[in-house]
């Protein structure tokens, strides 16, 4: 029998109501045995005492529900946003606060560049283009024959230089949507949504979806989780080809790596049957340490980019409504198939629209074929109304609030794209606990910051980036918070049973802090510090 | 990366479910007349290609006998033009078959912006019988306005199974969301590849005839110039603009008045294009033209007339 070990905290916060804290926790092959008081735990036998985590504060490792492998390999790029952020490496990267310091940024980066290599910056935050917008001007200065491009934050802008135009030869007013045009009449460097990026990243080698595929940025991914405290993630759409599925095995079921990770199928990558037939198939080669078998269903665009789908009024604006990525037919059919067949799905719904469509689908399915050993959960799920989140408790669907949103984009949501009654409302975290839906919240990292402490505390504060409260009634408690970045994430991915607690049975992950996040102020919960994490008992201390 | 050539013509046809794409797509892959036509279709349907034109499989990817490809484009757009362009052996056309939710329009912009694609045209099929059906769903009126106000090319399919009245109703409702294109009326998604894909490359046009288009070609009417003039490019993009929606295709290849520089010209719907020819494959000062449209229109006579009163 294999040895038993007693971490000794400064307290455990267990998220367990019947034992909400303790002091001790004892760990046999990789598991919770007990929790308690050292009393409470010698009746197991010898075990060997730990205190390295005396003076800290241990909680069930966090769980990341919604985010991207793509948050590891980004950081090949240059970082260039407003908030600080520490690299895979633990690097850590002040965040630049005005456009004079994005361009120092970029040429401290461009003198370290060989002679044949592109500079490319990402995280570009639009709080920048309050005042002006960067142009190609601006890059020139930092590079007049080396190609530039800065990939603002949202992933649907780029700002390049004349050295980038030209390779794609936008160097005249062609009348193409998403090139902006200067003053002068020429493409002024800002280029919008894909089409417009498309010629750029081609030829300076920018794909985004390899970023998330190489091996360095699998472990990569993995690095950024331990430093937030996260230990189970899961990656939300992944095109999932054997290889890819044999290189994260590998990577996974190495003991240095330090999560549980979870990636989704792409359900719009192939026909239904055939996205049926795969993901029961990976389901069966799910590991401890890496869970395959749920899909994603990608259904409406974004709200930032006017590409959601939302209902009448529509935009605050005026702007066109967003697009759908299925027909809402399609997908009744697609639901209704994976449903009766058992196979998880996370449905991505940003507007309102959308929102009912997949409530719709999940009506049709639920009533033929009520399933109710099943969690499908609504992705995003951004502007739900409080009679959606009724139906979400009728049909027993859980949603993943994208709390992140509010703080990031919150001023242009009230502003620009949905208006006040419709952005005070969003992402309503209050709503889902008073008609009792299953939720979490998320950072969609790398669209936005992966750390649940901060995703929490944009639920609990829900201030925006201009210091706005939106909306007073849908902030949450820091217990409920604290709660929804643990078990509420777990159930959303099926594994409450596994993670998101700590209870005996369980797998022995902690968020390791320095900081008490029950005692700090709730406006100051983001800057609780985390030392590190647990995966099944072994210590992984942030390097 | 390596960079093509000459641009690959990139024709989007868009069109909602049951409208007819389909078998339109394989009309075009029998008729190919030689030329490679690679098909991404942006659907996670089965790949919609008649069994018997399937030569291998590879993956996702579906070789013909004739030369021709088919292949899904997942759900990532980057990825799907990325390999478009890297596809061996090149293809001479690229066709786009978007999905019934698709913006055309979206799709288009990446052959506007790229420039080894050169957008030939977004191509919308419409069915006749169910066109209202589809325009009572709030949740997809505006995609399918959009469709329809995009195009191109409009066909109206399926025109054997609706009465003359159905008929001019759904013709109404297109003039309503589209007036700069005159719909054709097809059956059984037969259309001439001409009328898709233009005549060839736009910088290749040495060989250009007037030839019986096999056995479709009895309602389209082609018009020729060959000429000596040189055309100033201006004064003949005005010409060419104000041509009617009857001149369902315009393209050619002329010299501009310093007899130097070469362009080639290229109108579909309300879409022109006028380009550069870097290196012109033709030595003569010369310029030509081809037309396509409806008989029944009379185009060649607009187009004398359009010709004979501007140069
Ligand atoms: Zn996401």
């Amino acid at each position: 029998m294999s040895g038993t070990t007693v971490f000794k905290a400064k307290k455990i916060i267990t998220m367990n109501p019947v034992q909400p804290e303790a002091t001790h926790v004892a760990i046999r092959d990789g598991r919770i045995l007990a929790a308690g008081t050292e009393q409470e735990l010698a009746g197991w036998g010898d075990h060997n005492l730990d205190t390295s985590f005396e003076d800290k504060i241990l909680m069930p490792g966090f769980v990341e529900g919604h985010c991207h492998l793509m948050a590891g390999g980004i950081w090949q790029f240059t970082y260039v946003g407003y908030q600080d952020r520490i690299d895979p490496d633990g690097k850590h990267w002040p965040g630049v606060k005005s456009l004079e310091e994005v361009l120092e940024r970029l040429k401290e980066a461009e003198a370290k560049l060989g002679p044949e290599e592109p500079l490319v910056a990402w995280g570009f935050d639009p709080i920048f283009l309050m005042a002006r917008r960067l142009d190609k001007n601006d890059l020139d200065a930092v590079s007049s024959d080396r190609p530039i491009a800065v990939v603002h934050s949202n992933f649907h802008l780029m700002t390049v230089n004349s050295a980038s135009l030209k390779l794609a030869n936008y160097v005249a007013d062609m009348g193409v949507d998403g090139i902006a045009i200067g003053e002068d009449g020429t493409p002024n460097g800002e280029l919008q949504e894909m089409a417009a990026m498309f010629p750029i990243m081609r030829r300076l080698g920018i794909n985004l979806r390899e970023l998330g595929r190489s091996r360095s940025s699998i472990i990569d991914f993995g690095k950024v989780c331990n430093r937030v405290g996260v230990t189970t993630a899961a990656d939300l759409i992944n095109d999932l080809p054997d290889e890819d599925v044999a290189e994260m095995t590998s990577i996974t079921s190495e003991d240095s790596y330090p999560i549980r990770l979870l990636s989704m199928l792409n359900a719009l990558a192939q026909p239904v049957d055939e996205t049926r037939d795969r993901a029961l198939e990976l389901a069966h080669h799910s590991t401890d340490k890496l869970r395959l078998g749920g899909v994603k269903i990608v259904t409406d665009g974004s709200i930032q980019g006017f590409t959601a789908r939302i209902r009448w009024p529509g935009h605050f604006n005026g702007a066109p409504n967003g697009i759908w990525n299925i027909l809402p037919d399609q997908l009744n059919e697609l639901v209704s198939v994976l449903n009766d067949a058992g196979v998880q799905m996370h449905i991505h719904t940003n507007g309102d629209e959308a929102i009912e469509a997949a409530l719709d689908a999940l009506e049709i399915a639920k009533a033929k074929n009520n399933r109710p050993d099943l969690r499908h959960v609504l992705q995003h799920c951004q502007m739900a109304d409080r009679a959606q989140f009724r139906k979400m408790n009728r049909l027993g669907v859980c949603a993943n609030l994208f709390a992140n949103h509010l703080y990031y984009f919150g001023d242009k949501h009230y502003e620009l794209t949905i208006g006040p009654d419709r952005a005070t409302r969003m992402d309503a975290c209050q709503s889902a606990l008073d008609f009792g839906v299953t939720f979490t919240i998320h950072s969609d990292a790398p669209v936005t910051p992966m750390a649940p402490l901060f995703t929490a505390w944009c639920a609990v504060n829900r201030q925006t980036e201009s210091g706005r409260v939106l909306g007073e009634y849908e902030k949450i408690t820091v217990d409920e918070a604290l709660e929804a970045i643990t078990l509420g994430a777990a159930s959303t991915l099926q594994m409450d049973h596994e993670v998101g607690s700590v209870e005996v049975g369980k797998w022995a992950d902690f968020a390791v802090l320095e900081d008490d996040p029950q005692k700090i102020a709730p406006e100051s919960l983001k800057d609780v510090k985390v030392w590190g994490t647990v995966l099944a008992g072994e210590k992984f201390q942030t390097p | 990366m390596t960079p093509r050539e000459t641009p690959l013509p990139m024709t989007v046809l868009s069109g909602f479910l049951g409208s007819g794409k389909t078998t339109l797509v394989n009309y075009l892959l029998r008729h190919n007349e030689g030329q490679k036509i690679l098909v991404l279709v942006n659907d996670f349907g089965a790949l919609p290609i008649d069994e018997d034109l399937i030569e291998s499989q590879d993956g996702e990817i579906l070789s013909l006998a004739n030369g021709c490809a088919c292949c899904s484009m997942g759900g990532d757009l980057f990825e799907a033009f990325d390999a478009a362009l890297k596809f061996e052996p090149a293809p001479d056309q690229l066709l786009i078959e978007a999905s019934g939710v698709a913006e055309p329009r979206r799709i288009a912009n990446f052959a506007r912006a790229e420039p080894d694609l050169q957008l030939n045209g977004i191509v919308t099929i419409v069915d006749a019988a169910n066109m209202e059906d589809g325009l009572q769903d709030p949740r997809l009126l505006d995609v399918m306005k959009e469709q329809i106000s995009s195009a191109h090319i409009l066909l109206l399919n399926k025109c054997d199974l609706v009465s003359q009245v159905q008929k001019n109703r759904a013709r109404n409702k297109l003039k309503d969301l589209n007036d700069e294109v005159k719909p054709i009326d097809i059956n059984h998604g037969r259309v001439p590849p001409d009328i898709i894909f233009g005549k060839g490359k736009a910088a290749d046009m040495t060989a250009i005839e007037t030839k019986s288009q096999h056995n479709h070609g009895d309602i389209f009417d082609h018009w020729a110039l060959k000429s000596q003039k040189l055309f100033e490019k201006h004064a003949l993009w005005e010409t060419v603009s104000s041509l009617p929606s009857t001149v369902l295709r315009f393209k050619g290849i002329f010299r501009s008045p310093d007899a130097t520089t070469a362009w080639s010209i290229h109108k579909v719907g309300a879409h022109v294009d006028i380009a550069r020819i870097e290196e012109p494959s033709f030595a003569e000062p010369y310029s030509e033209f081809v037309a396509i449209g409806l008989k029944e229109d009379k185009i060649s006579e607009v187009l004398e007339a359009a010709f004979q009163k501007d140069q």
